[in-house]
C-alpha cells in the first residue's frame, strides 16, 4: 500500500492535477460562479493558445533545452492570415505561407542547436528577436482587425460543441495526439533519451542532431499552426501579437512537471499546469483578490512547481535508476 | 580557445570603433555633444547590470529577472515616495529591494539546487508583478526635481550624464575584480568546472550567492538611475531589458557555458550595441531593424567562434 502511495505521488502530474481541484474547490465555495458555464468558457478560452504552445515546447524541453522564438512565431503566424486574408488569398495560401514560416523558422533553430550544437537559449532568443524584428517591419503598425480574419478562423473562436470552444477540443487533440506519440513512437521516446544523458543517447545510437533538428521544426510547426488559434481567439493581430508568451509557455510546462533539467514530462502535463495556472488567474478574480496580483502568484507557483521537481527528483531518483524494488 | 576569445574581443572592440567613424560620416548628429549624452543615458540600465551578470554568466550561471528587479526598485521608490517617506530613505528602500531580489534568487539557486534559468524565470514574473501589487495601474510621478535632475541632466560644464562616473567606477571596480582578484580567478574556475572548484577549497555556493546579491544590488542601482531618468516609476518600465543585458555580456565575448569573458569585451559590446541603435536612429532606420540587428549580432556572437572552431577541426567541446 505505502509503495501504491510513493508510486502515486511519483507521477508528477498527480501533485498538479490535485493543485487544480483544491483550486476549483477552494474558489467554488467562495464564489460559485467560477464552476458556472461562462466561467468554465473563460478558463478554456483563457488557456488554449498556451496549451497549445506547451505541446510543443514539452518536445524541446524534455530534450534540455529550451525555445524563447515561439512567442515570435505564432505572432506573425497570426498577423500573415489576416493581411494574405486582406490581400484576397485563400485559406489555403495563407496555411501554406504560415507553414513555410513555422519551416525556416524552426530549421534555422533547429539546425543551429542540433548540427551546430549551440546553446538554444542564446540561439532561440536571437531567433525570437529577429522574428520580432522582420515582422515588425512587413506590419509598420498595420492591425488586422476583426472583418479581415477568414470566417473560418473565426468561426474556430466563436462557437462551441457541448459548451466547450472548438479551439479548446483543437488544442486537446494536439495533446492526446502528442501525447500519445510522445509515448509510444520510438524517435520521440529518443527525446528523452537525449534529455537524460545526452553523451549517452549519442553512444547508444540515437541520432542527436536529426532527432533534435526535428524537435525543433515541429515546435516552430506548431507554434505557426498555433498562429490561427491566436487570430480566432482575439479575431485580431498586431506588431505586440504574443508578445512575452515565451515565459507562460515555459511557466505551464514546468507547473506541469516538463522538468528544466530535461529527460521528464508529458504534453499531459504541460496541459493541465496550463489549465492551473489558468484557473488560479481566474479564481484570484472570483475571489476578489486584485487582478494586480496574478503574476505574483504565478511566479510564486512556477518556483514551488520547480522545487518541487528538485524534491521528488532527490527522492525518486536513485531507486528508478537502479531499479530497486521493494 | 584562449587565444580565439582574445582576438574575439578585440574585435568587438575593433567593430566599435569602426562604427563611431562610420557613424560619424554618414551623419552629421552623430558625432555632436548632445547625442554621445543621449547614447550614454541610452546604455546607463543595461551597462550597470552587464558587469555582474557577466561574472554570473562566466561561473556558469544566469539571472533572467534583472529587469524585473531594476523595475520592483522603481517602484519601491515610487511606492515609499507616495507613502509620504522622504525620498533619500526611498532610495535606499530602492537599493535595499534589488538586493533583497538577488538574496532570494541566490537561496533559491545555492541552497535549494534549483537550476538558475528555471528559478529566475520564476522570479522574472514574481517581481514584475509585485510591481503592479505595489504601484497598481498608476505611475509615480511628481518626484523631487533637485533628486531626479541627475539623472536627465548633464555633469555641469560637460556635455556628459551623471551616470557616466557610475558606469566608469562600477566598471573599473569590475574590471579589476574580474581579472586581478582571487574573486575573479575563482569565478573562472567555477565556471570551467564548479565540481572540480569545489574540491579545491573555492567556496563556491557561497560565491554564487554573493554573485546573485551583487546582481540583485546592481539591478536595484539601475532601477534608481532608470527612475531618475525618466523622473517616473510605472509597473511595466524596462520590460525585455534582461535579453538586451544578455545580448551584450554574448556579444562581448563571454561564453554562456561558464568560464570565458573578459570585462574590457563586455564594456565593449554594451558601447557597440548603444552606438549602432544610436546611428540607426539617426538616419531614420525603425526601431524594428533594432531587433534584427540586435537579434544578428547575438546570433553571430556564438555561431562565427563555433564555425571557426569546426573548421579549424578541433575537437568538439560538448556544450551541455
Amino acid at each position: 500500500m505505502n509503495s501504491f502511495i510513493n508510486r502515486f505521488f511519483a507521477v508528477r502530474e498527480v501533485p498538479v492535477f490535485i493543485a487544480l481541484v483544491i483550486v476549483f474547490i477552494v474558489t467554488s465555495i467562495a464564489n460559485p460562479a467560477i464552476l458556472s458555464r461562462s466561467g468554465a468558457l473563460d478558463i478554456f478560452l483563457g488557456v488554449t493558445v498556451v496549451a497549445f504552445l506547451a505541446v510543443g515546447q514539452s518536445l524541446v524541453i524534455v530534450m534540455k533545452y529550451i525555445d524563447l522564438s515561439v512567442s515570435s512565431t505564432i505572432g506573425f503566424s497570426a498577423w500573415l492570415i489576416g493581411k494574405s486574408t486582406a490581400d484576397g488569398h485563400s485559406l489555403t495560401y495563407c496555411l501554406i505561407l504560415i507553414t513555410i514560416m513555422g519551416l525556416t523558422v524552426g530549421a534555422t533553430n533547429g539546425f543551429l542547436v542540433g548540427y551546430m550544437k549551440l546553446p538554444s537559449l542564446v540561439v532561440t532568443l536571437s531567433t525570437m528577436y529577429i522574428v520580432r524584428g522582420i515582422f515588425s517591419q512587413i506590419s509598420s503598425g498595420r492591425t488586422i482587425i476583426e472583418s479581415e480574419v477568414p470566417s473560418a478562423v473565426s468561426f474556430i473562436g466563436r462557437n462551441s460543441l457541448f459548451g466547450i470552444p472548438y479551439m479548446f477540443i483543437i488544442a486537446l487533440l494536439l495533446v492526446i495526439v502528442a501525447g500519445q506519440v510522445m509515448r509510444r513512437l520510438r524517435a520521440a521516446r529518443d527525446l528523452y533519451a537525449i534529455g537524460s544523458n545526452m553523451p549517452a543517447a549519442q553512444l547508444a545510437g540515437i541520432p542527436v542532431a536529426k532527432r533534435t533538428f526535428w524537435a525543433f521544426v515541429i515546435n516552430s510547426l506548431i507554434a505557426s499552426t498555433g498562429g490561427i488559434i491566436l487570430l480566432s481567439r482575439f479575431n485580431a493581430a498586431d506588431t505586440n501579437s504574443g508578445l512575452g508568451l515565451e515565459l507562460n509557455v515555459i511557466a505551464a510546462c514546468v507547473v506541469g512537471g516538463v522538468a528544466i533539467a530535461g529527460g521528464i514530462g508529458t504534453t499531459y502535463g504541460a496541459l493541465i499546469g496550463a489549465l492551473l495556472l489558468q484557473s488560479i488567474t481566474q479564481a484570484l478574480g472570483a475571489l476578489g483578490v486584485s487582478q494586480f496580483w496574478q503574476q505574483a502568484v504565478n511566479g510564486t507557483l512556477l518556483i514551488l512547481a520547480i522545487s518541487l521537481d528538485r524534491y521528488l527528483s532527490l527522492r525518486v531518483k536513485p531507486s528508478t535508476i537502479l531499479r530497486v524494488k521493494k | 580557445m584562449k587565444k580565439f576569445t582574445f582576438s574575439w574581443d578585440r574585435g568587438v572592440g575593433a567593430l566599435l570603433v569602426l562604427t563611431i567613424i562610420v557613424g560619424s560620416f554618414i551623419t552629421p548628429y552623430f558625432a555632436v555633444s548632445s547625442n554621445i549624452s543621449f547614447v550614454i543615458q541610452d546604455i546607463g540600465e543595461i551597462a550597470i547590470i552587464a558587469l555582474p551578470m557577466a561574472f554570473l554568466i562566466i561561473a556558469g550561471e544566469i539571472d533572467l529577472s534583472v529587469a524585473s528587479t531594476l523595475n520592483l526598485s522603481s517602484a519601491a521608490i515610487g511606492y515609499s515616495f507616495r507613502n509620504g517617506l522622504p525620498f533619500w530613505l526611498c532610495v535606499v528602500i530602492g537599493l535595499l529591494t534589488g538586493l533583497t531580489c538577488g538574496l532570494i534568487n541566490g537561496i533559491l539557486v545555492t541552497k535549494f539546487g534549483l537550476q538558475s534559468l528555471a528559478v529566475t524565470i520564476g522570479t522574472l514574473a514574481l517581481f514584475r508583478g509585485l510591481c503592479y501589487v505595489l504601484l497598481g495601474n498608476q505611475p509615480v510621478n511628481q518626484m523631487p526635481d533637485s533628486w531626479v535632475k541627475l539623472g536627465y541632466t548633464n555633469i555641469p560644464h560637460t556635455f556628459l550624464p551623471y551616470s557616466v562616473i557610475l558606469i566608469a567606477i562600477l566598471g573599473a571596480a569590475a574590471w579589476i575584480t574580474l581579472h586581478y582578484t582571487r574573486f575573479g580567478r575563482w569565478t573562472f574556475a567555477v565556471g570551467i568546472n564548479a565540481d572540480a572548484a569545489k574540491f579545491s577549497g573555492i567556496p563556491v555556493a557561497r560565491m554564487k550567492l554573493a554573485l546573485f546579491m551583487t546582481t540583485g544590488l546592481m539591478s536595484g542601482v539601475a532601477g534608481i538611475v532608470y527612475t531618475f531618468r525618466f523622473a517616473s516609476s510605472s509597473p511595466n518600465g524596462a520590460t525585455g531589458f534582461e535579453l538586451a543585458v544578455i545580448a551584450s555580456v554574448l556579444f562581448g565575448g563571454v561564453s554562456i557555458a561558464g568560464g570565458v569573458g573578459t570585462m574590457w569585451g563586455v564594456l565593449a559590446a554594451v558601447l557597440e550595441l548603444g552606438v549602432i541603435r544610436s546611428v540607426l536612429q539617426l538616419i531614420d532606420v525603425s526601431a524594428n531593424a533594432l531587433l534584427i540587428v540586435s537579434g544578428g549580432l547575438l546570433l553571430i556572437s556564438v555561431v562565427l567562434p563555433r564555425a571557426i572552431e569546426i573548421s579549424r577541426g578541433r575537437r568538439k567541446i560538448a556544450t551541455q
